[in-house]
């Protein structure tokens, strides 16, 4: 932001101020990389997550509704059903769960660009699948709509605690609440629920979905190089995370009226 | 071949009134989900009770249907250099699984964000010929995921750190050229195991691929742009002793086994893919299938993963051996 502020009142060539954010940009990646207690951007240490703000209930017509903001992250999510299953759909004994999330075209810094996300509705279904009781609405589907009103790291673990509250608010049977937490690995650092600036600069990344009463992982995914050691750290730190985070989920759906954000 | 008589369910016309009412009233689902789960995947194999008694026996017992043990892989069989318009493709067999890989490259721009990187797009397309399901739009949630996956294994962090393929190789003139890498897999026969079979694929066409040598001009009539003149005689061949293979072990009741074959797939509880490259260490993971694990049965899978890759990594290099050894005649 401040390059381009720089640039308004003298014009420079696009080209020229991109190699000046990027320098910057660099300088940030090698303290983060490098040094054990650089404050990061937003002045959170490394194993600091973002305030996490939770909400039930944005929207009236769905069966069940939840919002979360974490930092710039805003993401709502609504439930509707269980409803009948389409007509085209083949006879079914269990529940179907049919997940879908899409970006807003201004989410991202460049416009558009969120929606590169395709693959985000399949890995929200496999991390929700494993929780919601499906045999309890045999013939009928459960849609989960997730709408990344903003982006700003993070994005699909907020997607995936925020459909889990907003399934809860609706009423769907589940085995436990499913939060998760995303790690990014800096050179020899990990930093738990990166910014998007932080994600682009990853060497790695690791996310968790988790349902802490049972203690079972629904979901991880891994990308970058990594030793099992630093496996091992990384999935107990977003699993330490993740209880903490089912917590204010806890309260969120005991108090709904409370709005306090922690 | 072999899947075609354990098909028999899929032979019913899909208007009958469903059996599973019946079903479902004399055995209810038991508390767990996984039992629900199992039973809608079972109407795309279709399997009876007893097959899937066998087969989940089988597995118990370390003999599995079709004689292997539960670490063991199929016959596996390569050829390279099979399409001739592409720089570099590989075909894979792992008994009735047939995957294509192809490489091409082609010259481009690099992004503005990374001007000294080339770029590179993985693509997996399911054909209709391998599985009447893939037709249409049918194919696409398996095509999405069979990208993702690979992508996730290939492409490294997003600072370009343990990246199987180096994206600043690729480069030719920073800022000005570089060399796009399309990689495109093609599921031709399909009997489980997708994600190894075309990570296998894809190492291999890579090995294959030769990337023409360039030469660059710089003038200053043409603006700065250079002139790049490709040699059609000259090839550099691609580093890919860094390219990972990718290990699925499938979770079929307490215990895990590589290489199964879809009739296995659908007495999953859960998969994990992990990609391990040569040294050994892990560069991406995907767990696949609904049914949450035990974070130490998650440890534990990612180090069997690992002692098998050895083996995968010389049962690999010998079939690609032979395949040379072939081509070579």
């Amino acid at each position: 932001m401040s390059a381009a502020a720089a640039a308004a009142d003298t014009y420079s060539p696009a080209a020229e101020a991109g190699s000046k954010r990027r320098e910057r940009r660099e300088e940030l990646r090698r303290h983060l990389a490098e040094d054990a207690d650089w404050p990061r951007a937003d002045g959170r240490s490394l194993h600091d997550c973002r305030p996490a703000f939770m909400q039930t209930g944005p929207t009236t017509a769905a069966s069940g509704s939840a919002y979360a903001e974490f930092g710039k992250t805003k993401v709502i999510v609504s439930v509707f059903g269980p409803r009948e299953s389409k007509k085209a759909m083949l006879y079914s004994d269990t529940g179907r769960l049919n997940c879908s999330v899409s970006y807003t075209t201004f989410a991202t810094g460049i416009r558009g660009q969120g929606l590169e996300n395709k693959e985000y509705s399949g890995m929200l279904h496999k991390a929700l699948e494993g929780a919601v009781m499906l045999h309890t609405f045999p013939k009928t589907t459960v849609d989960v709509f997730a709408l990344v009103l903003e982006s700003g790291g993070s994005d699909l673990p907020i997607i995936i605690s925020c459909a889990s509250l907003a399934l809860a608010d609706a009423g769907i049977m589940m085995y436990d609440l499913v939060t998760s937490v995303s790690v990014s690995c800096l050179g020899k650092n990990v930093i738990i629920d990166p910014t998007s600036d932080e994600e682009a600069w990853q060497d790695g990344g690791l996310m968790v979905s988790y349902m802490p009463a049972r203690k079972e992982i629904t979901q991880l995914t891994l990308t970058g190089e990594w030793t099992d050691g630093k496996i091992t750290n990384a999935v107990e730190l977003c699993m330490d995370a993740c209880s903490k985070l089912c917590e204010i989920l806890r309260e969120r759906l005991k108090d709904p009226a409370s709005l306090a954000s922690e | 071949l072999i899947s075609g008589d354990l098909n028999l369910d899929s032979t019913l016309p899909s208007k009958l009134p469903p059996p599973p009412v019946f079903r479902s009233s004399a055995a209810p689902p038991p508390q767990g989900s996984p039992a629900s789960r199992r039973a809608r995947d079972d109407t795309m194999v279709g399997l009876s009770e007893g097959e899937k008694h066998f087969i989940r026996g089988g597995i118990a017992q370390d003999l599995r249907a079709d004689g292997r043990r539960r670490l063991q892989f199929r016959a596996l069989t390569v050829e390279t250099g099979i399409i001739p318009q592409a720089n570099g493709s590989a075909r894979v067999r792992m008994g009735a699984t047939e995957v294509i890989a192809s490489v091409k490259a082609e010259l481009g721009k690099p992004t503005i964000l990374h001007p000294d990187k080339g770029k590179v797009s993985i693509y997996v397309d399911c054909s209709p010929t391998a599985a009447p399901m893939f037709e249409g739009r049918g194919s696409e949630e398996l095509s999405a995921e069979l990208s993702v996956g690979l992508q996730r294994c290939l492409l490294g962090g997003k600072s370009g750190a343990g990246a199987a393929i180096d994206l600043s190789s690729l480069i030719v003139v920073e800022g000005k050229a570089c060399w796009d890498l399309y990689i495109d897999g093609l599921v031709v026969s399909s009997d489980g195991n997708l994600l190894d079979a075309l990570a296998a694929a894809i190492k291999v066409a890579l090995s294959d691929t030769g990337i023409p040598k360039v030469n660059v001009s710089l003038n200053n009539e043409t603006d700065g742009e250079p002139e790049v003149d490709i040699s059609d005689e000259e090839f550099l061949q691609f580093d890919t002793s860094g390219v990972p293979v990718i290990i699925t072990l499938t979770k079929v009741g307490k215990h895990y086994i590589v290489d199964a074959t879809s009739e296995e797939e659908s007495q999953m509880s859960s998969a994990v893919s992990v990609s391990v490259n040569s040294h050994g260490q892990i560069c991406g993971l995907t767990k696949r299938g609904g049914a949450g694990l035990d974070p130490s049965v998650i440890f534990d899978m990612i180090s069997v993963a690992k002692n098998v890759s050895q083996r995968f990594y010389t049962l690999l290099e010998s079939a690609f051996a032979a395949a040379e050894a072939v081509a070579d005649e």
